[in-house]
């Protein structure tokens, strides 16, 4: 599809076109030719190792790529509009009306001396020119939305009294204050207790229901994932190896690295079960592998997976892996009693 | 039966008795742990679970000995470690009969000393051995976590995630310990690493017979390694039991709610976390500062939570601190899945 106009639906909030980024000041690609597009009211779940991309894919999007990193390749459009060269002032703009983010660690994005509730008020001040009063109204207003139960005792209170659970809820209420059709959300639920990350995500269902919210969700854990989203894209060492909707991954899933990562995964029926791995190591960022880049780890890998360049094939209605065996009724039963050994 | 046997035939490694842990001096004290009795037995491997503020962490400090309970008291192998100062604790720790693993290998090895000198470091403290025995030892420690010696020189930061939590798990085997205590080890690793360290726990305490207390709040990893799971609440144990036993009919609600809050890739629950949440329409719970610990976050609680109950037999090496043990289950299934519309 590269050189031709994309022409994204209407509903498209955020579209990446075969974007690649490079780090180290150039010097090694990290993400390579990465498309993919959240729409209105739809949850899409970034998953991967860390080291894959998937963070720096966010910030890129975000406009906020670490100092030594920028875009080699590709575009990115938000609303489909090109937002790709957008200036610092440009991207500012954007996060304080379309784009709203939410990261892993709460605390240490809030200041710890100073009342949660001044710091959101302070936030609808600077970006939605309220009034005084007027943001102290809609502090609570967002508070209440995001389920604090108490808004007026909590809009008085500082970081430290609050829990980790309460205080990512106060970053969501951020996020959301300025309306954004899009929040990007990297590991925002990896540092909470597993009851607390079950109502965050019930919450942020909760937006996409009743907002009609775009949610970009990057998360290590396919079962944080498959709680979540409506359709997920599986990175692997920078690039898009398998996406599609939820159901399509986790009940037939065809790249092989997708295969082993719900391997891995969590389940809950508690069952005593041989614990599996990954065998190998992902390779470094931005190594150059002839073919396929995971076939070094891959039980299943022949020759032809380790020359030229393997593209994302379609399986189905918005389904795509990138492996020359996606077809292939046996991969399933190789990867099982592959991993299965070790 | 044999089990019952070693436990009356032999100490136990490590026994608790009835620990109560006040952190903290004066109107800002708080009591962390209340009444908190266990034992671990030879070859033993013990799940410790529970959420943030819990006293987990407390309970594993005060095992070491780096807190001192306010009541009752510590022994391992039969001697009372609880009691302890100065020379007398002193000895106690060079022996390093119990080894403490860290959650962040990161932030808990230090990053200026290559993995050589952070496995040796514990036996050249103790003393009584030379450079070469040291090194042999070292060598020995790192083989037990599949790490092979090119990595002695060097640093933390130069290897992956993985190996560093094996390097923090190499440097607790270097002593010869009877009791390791690992505290969240697998929790900053993806699924594939966190499985492999859980194997290799599990490995060591074969080959070993090595008892090992894990602390951990990924209940499906622990369903794949743990003979035994300890359920902390607000500094209380309120179930201690089988793995296969609790994780298949748990008898205190919190328990069920921690199973259901678990993110998991397959949809196959028994209970829906709606279920085992309270609602709007459930009456108010019984409050007070003898209530029930968990009663103002139980749908099932009655007048008589009022009172805080004791840890009582349930089954078969099992207990339970909750008065409707019987009855809970039954109302948590006749209770609809999903959340009712407020």
């Amino acid at each position: 599809m590269t050189g031709n106009p994309r022409n994204p639906p209407p509903d498209e909030v955020l579209g990446l076109d075969d974007l690649s980024i490079a780090v180290h000041d150039g010097a090694a690609t990290a993400v390579r030719d990465i498309s993919l597009s959240v729409h209105a009211g739809e949850i899409v779940g970034l998953v991967g190792e860390s080291g894959s991309g998937k963070t720096l894919t966010c910030r890129a999007a975000l406009g906020v790529l670490p100092k030594g990193c920028q875009i080699t390749g590709g575009s990115i459009s938000f609303e489909r509009q090109d937002v790709t060269g957008l200036s610092p002032r440009g991207w500012q703009r954007l996060h304080g009306s379309g784009i709203g983010a939410v990261f892993q660690d709460p605390s240490s994005y809030l200041n710890p001396s100073l009342t949660v509730g001044s710091q959101v008020a302070e936030v609808l001040r600077v970006k939605r020119k309220l009034a005084r009063r007027a943001a102290r109204a809609t502090t609570l207003e967002l508070f209440a939305a995001v389920g604090l139960r108490n808004p007026e005792l909590v809009f008085h209170q500082i970081p430290a009294e609050l829990s980790g659970g309460m205080l990512q809820r106060v970053m969501i209420a951020i996020a959301i204050s300025c309306e954004p059709r899009l929040v990007i959300a990297d590991e925002a639920t990896t540092a909470l207790d597993v009851t607390i990350q079950a109502e965050i995500i019930e919450l942020l269902k909760e937006l996409r229901d009743q907002r009609g919210l775009a949610v970009l969700f990057v998360s290590h854990d396919l079962a944080v994932i498959r709680e979540l989203c409506d359709r997920v894209v599986v990175f692997y060492a920078g690039q898009v190896v398998e996406s599609g909707s939820v159901e399509e991954i986790i009940e037939r899933p065809r790249h092989p690295y997708t295969q082993a990562l719900l391997r891995v995964a969590s389940v809950g029926d508690y069952q005593r079960r041989e614990l599996e791995v990954i065998a190998g190591q992902p390779p470094r960022v931005g190594a150059e592998i002839d073919g396929c880049r995971f076939a070094p780890r891959c039980p299943a890998a022949l020759d032809a997976c380790r020359s030229g360049s393997i593209e994302l094939a379609r399986l189905g209605p918005g389904h795509q892996a990138r492996c020359v065996r996606a077809g292939d009724p046996e991969l399933a039963g190789v990867i099982e009693a592959e991993m299965a050994v070790r | 039966m044999s089990a019952a046997a070693t436990e009356t035939s032999a100490t136990p490694l490590l026994a608790v008795e009835a620990v109560d842990v006040v952190l903290g001096r004066g109107w800002r004290s708080s009591q962390v742990l209340s009444d908190v009795s266990l034992t671990i037995g030879p070859g033993e491997i013990v799940g410790l679970v529970g959420e943030t503020g819990s006293g987990k962490t407390t309970l594993a400090r005060t095992i070491v000995g780096l807190v001192k309970p306010r009541k009752g008291r510590v022994l391992v192998n039969g001697t009372e470690t609880s009691g302890l100062r100065r020379g007398a604790l002193r000895r106690q720790r060079r022996r390093g009969h119990v080894q403490l693993v860290f959650q962040d290998p990161l932030r808990s090895l230090d990053p200026d000393l290559t993995v050589g000198q952070i496995v040796g470091e514990g036996l050249a403290i103790r003393g009584g051995l030379t450079a070469a025995e040291i090194e042999a030892r070292v060598t020995a420690a790192l083989g037990q976590v599949g790490l092979d010696a090119t990595l002695l020189s060097r640093t933390p930061g130069q290897i992956s995630g993985g190996q560093r939590q094996r390097v923090s798990i190499a440097r607790a085997l270097a002593t010869d310990p009877g009791l390791l205590l690992c505290d969240e080890p697998v929790s900053a690793l993806d699924a594939s690493n966190r499985n492999y360290i859980l194997r290799l726990l599990g490995q060591l305490r074969d080959d070993l017979g090595l008892p090992i207390v894990i602390i951990s709040h990924d209940l499906s990893s622990l369903a794949g390694i743990a003979d035994r799971v300890l359920v902390l609440y607000r500094g209380r144990i309120v179930e201690d039991g089988p793995v296969s036993q609790v994780f298949s009919a748990p008898r205190h609600p919190y328990t069920a709610l921690l199973m259901a809050s678990a993110p998991s890739v397959r949809h196959d629950r028994p209970l829906d976390v709606h279920q085992l949440r309270r609602g709007p329409a459930d009456p108010a719970p019984p409050s007070g500062p003898n209530a029930c610990v968990f009663a103002a976050r139980c749908p099932f609680a009655v007048a008589e939570c009022a009172e805080q109950p004791a840890l009582e037999p349930v089954g078969d090496r099992w207990a339970a601190a909750c008065r409707r043990h019987d009855a809970w289950p039954a109302l948590a299934r006749a209770r609809p899945a999903a959340a009712t519309p407020a």
